[in-house]
């Protein structure tokens, strides 16, 4: 690891000061669960680390009707929130899966949603592609049976934060905070795509940070989350999905649909949406919905499996939104 | 053979019961020392330097960057490349320099900073390629070299007796030992002299080894492992360059140097179970006999090792062939790992079985008992299918194809196994008894994990009718004699007789300082409860602490050694799975496993259990998770870590139930490789017994069950 030097900012205002506008010169350290593990593997070498832990709000506040959660909140505390599960119960369901119990612990809000992407080209330092300042990207012709299959191009990650997909779905607003003040950014508007940003996964410039997640009252919606993992922990999903519905009577008035582990961001599914309102739900519509979901995939040499994965993920959620047992 | 007093007893104290291992507290409370807990005073940190490439010319290298870092004090090179022939890298992680320096991170920093000026040259790592030309030729001689044939009977009349035959093309892929404790050393001299605490699965090869290759006398090496973190072969035969470079580097430097390497070199350059793939194809009579058995196999041991396998595995064919193909490719080299050959073996044959099974609607035990050698004490798989099926609940398995509806499907598959396991000569060992009560066991073998400590302490205490807490048992140390290497799984039927006899001929030492005392013929006394005393006659004894004071101040020595017809070679066992198949993602989720495993004489009950755990749990993750992964591209390894190298964590591994088929007069027998070998088999039976596919290729991973079923509905 390169040597760097470390920064106890008391505060937002000092924790800002701190960063840098050149990419990965400053950079905050959240529980170091990604970051740490980058260093240590000379993919990213800063000069200077800025510990927001302290610096940042790691608690819950209700405004609005619905909730803000500071940045530094730990995983595991975001997974056992009475008033996130009896909220947000999805948010609850993707924050218990993550890693493990020693990564909850230690992981933050701030460094769940900012985390880079886990493609092995990207983590191996033998490796220089786009995301690492090069100029290929070496999954479409390499091994790529984790990497995107919806939305990607010219880099094929699949965006990391298993709380991104929950919070997308919810409407979440993120806080950011630099040299020039605050602003607010949509989640829909915060993840960007490879062919608007290929180096980064967001809009979050180097001298700012993620300081509080905002979310809006939920209204009267139900919730089901699925995930697809092959080892039951220390593994990451191989797809996955939080549905919300709005029922009129016995059938759907509203639905979102957000997937996850399918494209380099968290992925909204209109088509999917589209099929599920004016139905009721079944296991036949929740098929069709997932059908509707993956109607755009582009599956690359080897992760064709993807989307019968991400298929299975939609429709589980969509029964677990509608109270269908499902497997 | 004639009876001696030497013989394991017949109604044993200890030997057989349930002992906990002896050392336990020192491993929870971290006071157990390994050798990564070793640190002397004014010891160095090394790393190696290493090739980023799978195969390349090392034009130059220039150590002087490094030397310049903080905190460095010396660095040598592995070979001299400017002036030797040998100047090539053959792959990723092939070892060019090592750095000392004053803490681990300076040493890492210098590493980095060695410059090296590579040749890159083409290579090979895919071995499709290898095969059919298309890949550059690297090695000397070609990248393909023939194994001897295999031939008996005649193939033509076996097919041409077949009512149905089945082909396939089965594979399983390169894993890696992936130790809990990395390779490493800490080497320290005196003058010409060196001691080695060194993570290793032989103490007594490892002084030969450094002392052959540092060109000094074994009187001069002295070796220790006291506890190691696991092998599973990969530590076996050699002390490594890493080894090498550290007792070096430590001379260079004049200090104590430590050199452990990470997971990724572990990955890289630690060995690995070789691929291997075949072409099979059997002929079956309606009657359910094997007619003939074709196989032409092929697989990858890296950079110029072999990869063979037995095939078929135990199952008979009279009429037989087979061919394999040694691939050599730009990758770290294999080695023996956890039942060479078995695992592939048994995966490659028991698949097609039961595809033969189904084409003759015979049940696979059934099918299975028809084409076994004849039973005997070492091949007793018949009588424990029957047994497996009855208690498994067999009777319950439905055809292949799960019919209940919804995504989840269940099945159960079955498979066998066999290992040698025998012991070995010499491998003295030393008893000591002192006037205070203590009991040294000392023996020159090692620990690698498997809980030898136990065994050491529990068939001395059964001798001498003593509890195991009261022996202390001394290992892993060259200067306790010497020992052979454990692998092979011979480590407890070489090392048990030779502690029995010692203990025994101890005893016998104690009773005549004893007998006068009491005023009875020495011959008359037995050892039990902590007592020396009459036989039959409890009360006419002492306590094993008054009997100890007869002994004077000169403790009672005896020496032991191996004896023939105290163990035995030749193991079997059985397997039982069941496996719950999501079809819509297909992810496998085994659910019980029932293994029947004899090993002899079991002397140590629990510890004996424990290695039938770990052996099924190694098995499962070959099944399902364990891969390397390498870019086709560049040749180099994506997964070199413990995140994307995947291995089951508690929630992954099934209720495990183990019947252990004691065998006592047969003597003792090893069981360190045997259940690690059907595990992978019997799962991947059980997903084609769910889900009506048949799965010839290894780990089943979702996209390979998906792509399966796939393929099958198409
Ligand atoms: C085996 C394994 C499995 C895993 N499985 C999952 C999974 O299923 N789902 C999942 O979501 N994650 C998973 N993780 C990843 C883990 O959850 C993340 O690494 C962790 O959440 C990161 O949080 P952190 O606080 O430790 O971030 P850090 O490592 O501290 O930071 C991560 C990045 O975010 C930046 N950052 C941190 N805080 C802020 C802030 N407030 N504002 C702006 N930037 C900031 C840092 O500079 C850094 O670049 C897994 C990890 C492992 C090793
Ligand atoms: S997918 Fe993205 S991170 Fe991976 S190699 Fe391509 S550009 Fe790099």
């Amino acid at each position: 690891m390169k040597a760097f030097a470390y920064i106890n900012p008391a505060n937002e205002k000092e924790a800002v000061a701190a960063l840098s506008p050149q990419v990965e010169q400053s950079m905050p350290l959240g529980g170091g669960q990604d970051l740490l593990a980058r260093m240590k593997d000379y993919v990213t070498q800063p000069e200077r680390l800025v510990n927001v832990k302290t610096a940042l709000e790691s608690t819950v506040t209700p405004v609005g009707g619905g909730l803000r959660i500071g940045a530094a909140m730990k995983m595991a505390d975001v997974a056992e929130h009475p008033e996130i599960l009896r909220m947000y119960p999805a948010i609850s369901a993707a924050a218990i899966e993550v890693g493990t119990p020693q990564i909850r612990n230690q992981a933050t809000v701030g460094g769940n949603l900012n985390q880079r992407p886990r493609c092995w080209y990207y983590r191996n330092e033998e490796f220089v592609c786009f995301k690492k300042g090069g100029d290929r990207c070496f999954s479409p012709q390499g091994e790529n049976q984790f990497h995107a299959i919806l939305g990607a191009g010219p880099s094929f990650i699949v965006h990391p934060s298993s709380l991104a997909v929950p919070m997308l779905a919810y409407g979440a607003t993120f806080r950011l905070a630099g040299p020039k003040g605050e602003r607010l950014v949509p989640a829909a508007n915060y993840f960007t795509l490879p062919r608007q940003s290929l180096r980064m996964e967001n809009v979050l410039a180097p001298d700012e940070l993620l300081t509080h997640v905002i979310l809006p009252a939920p209204g009267n919606v139900k919730s089901g989350h699925y995930e697809v993992r092959y080892k039951a922990s220390h593994d990451w999903p191989i797809a996955f999905a939080t549905v919300l519905i709005a029922m009129n009577g016995s059938v759907v008035k509203e639905a979102k649909v957000v997937m996850g582990a399918v494209a380099p961001v968290p992925w909204r599914s209109a088509e999917a949406e589209q099929a599920l309102v004016g139905k009721s739900i079944t296991e036949a519509t929740a098929a069709a919905a997932a059908e509707a979901a993956m109607k755009n995939a582009r599956p690359l040499s080897q992760n064709g499996y993807k989307v019968d994965v991400a298929k299975t993920a939609v429709k589980r959620a969509i029964l677990r939104a509608a109270g269908i047992q499902t497997a | 053979m004639a009876n001696s007093e030497f013989d394991w007893p017949a109604k044993p104290s200890l030997v057989g019961t349930r002992v906990n291992r002896v050392d336990g507290p020192d491993k929870v409370t971290g006071r157990a020392k390994y050798t990564f807990d070793i640190n002397r005073p004014g010891m160095l940190y090394a790393r190696m330097v290493r090739s980023p490439y799978p195969h390349a010319r090392v034009v130059s290298v220039d150590l002087a960057p490094a030397l310049r870092m903080p905190g460095v004090k010396t660095a040598l090179l592995v070979r001299d490349f400017a002036n030797s022939k040998n100047n090539r890298v053959m792959f990723q992680g092939d070892e060019i320099a090592a750095v000392a320096a004053d803490t681990e991170e300076h040493a890492m920093d210098a590493a980095r900073a060695v410059k090296v000026e590579y040749e890159v040259l083409p290579h090979v790592t895919i071995v499709e390629r290898a095969l059919d030309g298309t890949a550059p030729a690297v090695f000397n001689g070609g990248n393909v070299r023939d194994a001897r044939p295999a031939q008996a009977g005649d193939l033509t009349a076996g097919f041409a007796a077949a009512a149905k035959v089945v082909e396939g093309t089965y594979s399983t892929q390169v894993i890696t030992h992936t130790c809990m404790e990395s390779h490493g050393t800490v080497c320290e001299w005196s003058g010409d002299r060196l001691t080695a605490w060194i993570s290793t699965q032989g103490v007594s090869g490892a002084r030969e080894n450094f002392a052959s290759a540092l060109g000094i006398p074994q009187a001069n090496v002295r070796v220790l492992c006291q506890y190691m973190g696991g092998g599973f072969g990969s530590k076996a035969l050699s002390v490594g360059a890493e080894g090498l470079m550290c007792a070096k580097l430590a001379k260079a430097a004049n200090a104590p140097v430590k050199l452990m390497l990470d997971r990724k070199e572990e990955h890289l350059a630690t060995g690995n179970r070789p691929s291997a793939e075949s072409k099979i194809k059997a002929g079956v009579s309606a009657d359910g006999t094997i007619t003939a058995f074709e196989a032409e196999s092929w697989g990858t041991g890296g950079a110029g090792a072999t990869s063979d396998f037995p095939l078929p595995y135990l199952y008979q064919s009279k009429n037989r062939s087979r061919t394999h193909k040694n691939v050599f490719t730009n990758t770290g080299q294999q080695r023996p790992m956890r039942a060479p050959g078995h695992p592939q073996g048994s995966f490659h044959t028991e698949i097609i079985m039961d595809e033969l099974a189904d084409q003759v609607n015979m049940d696979p035990i059934q099918f299975r008992i028809k084409n076994l050698p004849p039973e005997a004490p070492n091949a007793m798989w018949r009588s424990y299918l029957l047994e497996g099926a009855a208690e498994f609940g067999w009777s319950k398995r439905h055809a292949t194809g799960d019919k209940t509806p919804g995504p989840i499907k269940t099945g159960m598959g079955v498979s066998i196994n066999t290992w040698g396991g025998g012991g070995r000569g010499p491998s003295p060992a030393h008893c000591e008894i002192t006037s205070d009560g203590g009991v040294i066991m000392r023996l020159g073998t090692q620990d690698i994990g498997t809980g030898t400590r136990t065994l050491v302490a529990t068939i001395t205490a059964d001798a001498l009718g003593l509890r195991a807490s009261q022996v202390r048992p001394e290992i892993g140390d060259t200067a306790f004699g010497v020992s052979a290497l454990s692998g092979g799984s011979t480590t407890a039927a070489s090392i048990s007789p030779g502690i029995r006899v010692a203990a025994v001929k101890a005893l016998d030492a104690l009773k005549e300082k004893v007998a006068p005392a009491l005023g009875v013929p020495a011959a008359s006394l037995i050892a039990s409860g902590g007592r020396i005393h009459v036989e039959n006659e409890p009360g006419k004894g002492m306590s094993w602490a008054d009997a100890c004071k007869q002994i004077g101040p000169q403790p009672i020595t005896a020496d032991g050694d191996w004896r023939a017809g105290m163990s035995s070679s030749t193991t079997s066992g059985a397997q039982f799975a069941e496996v719950a198949v999501d079809i819509e993602t297909g992810i496998v989720k085994v659910k019980r496993i029932l293994v029947l495993q004899d090993c002899g004489l079991v002397v140590s009950r629990l510890t004996a259990e424990s290695q039938v755990y770990g052996g099924v749990i190694g098995s499962l993750n070959f099944a399902l998770f364990e891969d390397r992964i390498l870019d086709r591209n560049t040749g180099q390894m994506l997964n070199p870590n413990m995140e994307w190298y995947l291995l089951a964590g508690m929630s992954d591994i099934p209720r495990i139930d183990v019947r252990l088929k004691d065998q006592p007069e047969r003597g003792v027998i090893g069981l360190g490789e045997p259940p690690t070998v059907a595990t992978a088999a019997a799962i991947a039976l059980a997903v084609r017994n769910a889900t009506g596919v048949t799965m010839r290729s290894l780990p089943l991973t979702p996209a390979k069950v998906l792509g399966a079923m796939r393929q099958t509905r198409a």
